[in-house]
């Protein structure tokens, strides 16, 4: 095939290359520039002031507490995800009478705006009317009314629980992408051999759907890392900061007490902490792949 | 033929829209939804202001109370903000300080003055200049329900603090889904709560010398009685959980003895609950009598930058005018800041506004200071954790005191 230079892949990814550089990278480069300004109240810049907001983001105790929790929602999140859409999306795969329904009613709760389902679950988490502690007392595991988000320590959990609930959809379609990739002959196989369900998971499925487990940890990861309407629904960070990830805190640094340019650097930091672990995971994944 | 008929018909649409903008000056509104009567009233008075100004057009935008600030920041940050905007007062000084907000008195008569009370129109008056109008104000006091009071056995209505407990613990135990002081304990307002007992005990939120009050003996003790009202049982359970809403869900149900809070529960009781029997009182004092409510008012300010000045300020002028104040006033249940609609019988004879206008003596707003959502939020978080037993109150509000003096820049 004769290549004109029209046909150069990189002319050809040159404009959607452009695009995303202009809503990726420009908004990126507006974001590093507030957070090395004097910002005031309204997003007007007042001249370069060192790094001093990024500073005063480091030094703000709220801030640490923030960084641990956001890697304990996320890790949470992620783990309790991949621990439960695995299976599911086993028994999904297998042939069974009305799979097809059982796919839909998995797929249903991703049609669901997210923050409609975090006030959802305020309301069933509402410690005198909610349908959580009428649940449990009917069914007598508890006989007295629990306030589940009065405190952290009960509201964080929930928040988990609420945030792995939202990210099973996606995450078990991935997997089940995955699985219907895996040829039917290779189980087959492995079953005149006679080996137990067990080995077939651990020797054929797993190794296999691998790039998929990645691929939706990787993403998992970014989305729940920057997820914001369950926790501001539910407790909007509080009580006392008790329950605020980086995201919650960014929002009220930015539009609550108008610091923007403390804001700003905080984003920047959320990004480069992302990027930076993304790339060391996808290329620990990868270099474990390519072995 | 009836789709021609049809694309004809979009085309002079179109067209005429697009006369008439060319023709018209436009002001735009950005108005705070208190309820979902805002929105159709600005409505009918734009339709109102235009058809009395034939070249003008009134653009009204309706925003949340939760998102309005950070509507405002976005648009004002981009250059596309409106002509006019209603912003909540103690918001006021960042805007002035920024050069956003748009002195008016040169706009203003003497005869415009006198429309308003002086105590509504001077939390908006900076260095001598006014820089907004009084929309909407209300102040807090004691809502109670006579059912529960009477099945309690209390007979008179608390005045100060120790009778309140006295009164609350008698209610609480009529049964373990009642409360006898519905206290709040998360989201808007969590502070100001705290403040009451706060100022019964002669706290000031800004001292003297510049400083918080929050590590004073007012603010030790206000936290003692609200924390011995939730040991004994005497609260509903888990305040932390309830925002205001939540609380006055409570009451309207029934299950409260006692809240604090504004003058449109009265309105929603009626339309939600006209059954409940509650009477308004003032909120308790303290043991020397001190007490303090919150008053609260918003404005709407112009912006520097607009290019409508004097039409937006003919708008203002109308909506200021006793019919329209009065008809805002009374739809969504404030209190009047005009002496004029204060006269009307429906405020005058209204026994639940009178008692709120009655404790305005003891009216007390958000101190006029940079960084106050910040402060606010400081206490707020302070007095989550005393709320929780999670700290020594005195600890925690001494912490909470030294985190807002450096806001103040002490």
């Amino acid at each position: 095939m004769i290549r004109s230079p029209l046909t150069n892949p990189y002319v050809l990814i040159l404009p959607g290359f452009l695009l995303a550089a202009f809503i990726i990278l420009w908004p990126l480069y507006q974001l590093g520039m507030i957070s090395l300004n004097e910002v005031n109240r309204f997003g007007q810049l007042r001249g370069f002031n060192d790094a001093e907001n990024y500073i005063a983001v480091f030094t703000d105790p709220d801030f640490l507490g923030a960084l641990w929790r956001t890697a304990i929602w996320t890790g949470g999140i992620v783990i309790g995800t991949l621990l439960v859409s695995v299976p599911v999306a086993i028994i999904l795969n297998d042939e069974f009478y009305g799979r097809s329904i059982a796919r839909v009613i998995i797929m249903l709760p991703w049609a669901v705006s997210l923050t409609m389902t975090a006030i959802v679950w305020r309301w069933a988490l509402n410690g005198e009317s909610g349908m959580l502690n009428s649940g449990l007392q009917n069914l007598g595991l508890i006989d007295q009314n629990i306030q589940w988000l009065a405190r952290a320590s009960t509201a964080f959990p929930v928040q988990i629980m609420i945030g792995i609930l939202v990210t099973i959809p996606f995450t078990t379609t991935i997997f089940l992408g995955g699985l219907s990739s895996i040829p039917d002959d290779l189980y087959e196989a492995a079953r005149l051999e006679g080996a137990s369900r067990w080995q077939t998971f651990r020797e054929i499925t797993l190794p296999l759907m691998k790039p998929f487990l990645n691929i939706s940890i990787v993403l998992n990861m970014i989305y729940v890392f920057n997820s914001f309407p369950i926790i501001w629904a539910t407790t909007q960070g509080g009580p006392a900061n008790s329950t605020d990830i980086l995201v919650t805190y960014l929002y009220k640094l930015g539009f609550r007490f108008g610091k923007l340019g403390e804001a700003s650097a905080l984003s920047v930091m959320m990004f480069a902490l992302l990027l930076a672990f993304t790339i060391l995971y996808v290329s620990l994944a990868m270099r474990r792949d390519s072995k | 033929m009836r789709k021609f008929g049809l694309t004809t018909a979009l085309a002079g649409a179109a067209f005429l829209s697009l006369a008439g903008m060319a023709a018209a000056e436009t002001v735009r509104v950005t108005v705070a939804e208190y309820s979902s009567k805002t929105g159709p009233y600005f409505e009918e008075a734009a339709k109102a202001f235009e058809e009395a100004n034939p070249d003008a057009d009134i653009q009204i935008e309706v925003v949340p109370w939760d998102v309005l600030l950070q509507k405002l920041t976005t648009d004002i940050s981009g250059g596309a903000n409106a002509d006019l905007s209603i912003i909540g007062t103690r918001w006021l000084i960042d805007f002035v300080e920024q050069g956003i907000a748009a002195p008016l008195d040169d706009y203003m008569s003497d005869e415009f003055k006198e429309r308003f009370f002086p105590v509504f129109l001077e939390p908006s008056v900076m260095d001598g200049k006014t820089y907004g109008l009084p929309i909407a104000a209300s102040a807090r006091a004691m809502y109670y329900n006579k059912d529960l009071f009477e099945q309690a056995g209390v007979t008179e209505v608390p005045d100060t603090w120790e009778e309140l407990a006295a009164a609350a613990e008698k209610i609480s135990a009529l049964g373990d889904d009642i409360a006898g002081f519905g206290l709040q304990g998360k989201e808007i307002e969590t502070d100001v709560y705290f403040y009451y007992a706060f100022w019964a005990h002669g706290g000031e939120l800004v001292e003297e010398d510049g400083t918080s009050g929050l590590d004073s003996e007012a603010a030790y003790k206000a936290a003692e009685t609200y924390k011995s009202l939730i040991e004994s049982g005497a609260t509903q359970p888990g305040v932390t959980s309830y925002n205001r809403e939540d609380v006055q869900n409570l009451f309207k149900q029934g299950k409260v003895g006692m809240m604090i809070t504004a003058p449109f529960l009265s309105n929603q009781i009626k339309e939600e609950a006209p059954d409940l029997e509650y009477g308004v009182a003032a909120i308790p004092a303290g043991p020397d009598g001190d007490r303090g409510t919150y008053g609260v008012t918003d404005s709407i300010i112009m912006f520097e930058n607009s290019e409508n000045k004097d039409l937006a300020w003919k708008f203002l002028d109308m909506l200021f005018t006793t019919e329209w104040r009065a008809k805002f006033t009374e739809g969504e249940g404030f209190l009047p800041v005009n002496p004029e609609v204060a006269k009307q019988p429906a405020f005058a004879d209204n026994a639940d506004l009178k008692a709120f206008t009655g404790l305005l003596p003891d009216a007390r707003f958000a101190p006029v200071i940079p960084g106050w959502e910040e402060i606010a939020a400081k206490t707020s978080d302070a007095i989550q954790t005393i709320y929780l037993g999670d700290a020594d109150p005195k600890a925690t509000l001494d912490a909470a005191a030294e985190d807002i003096n450096g806001i103040l820049g002490n």
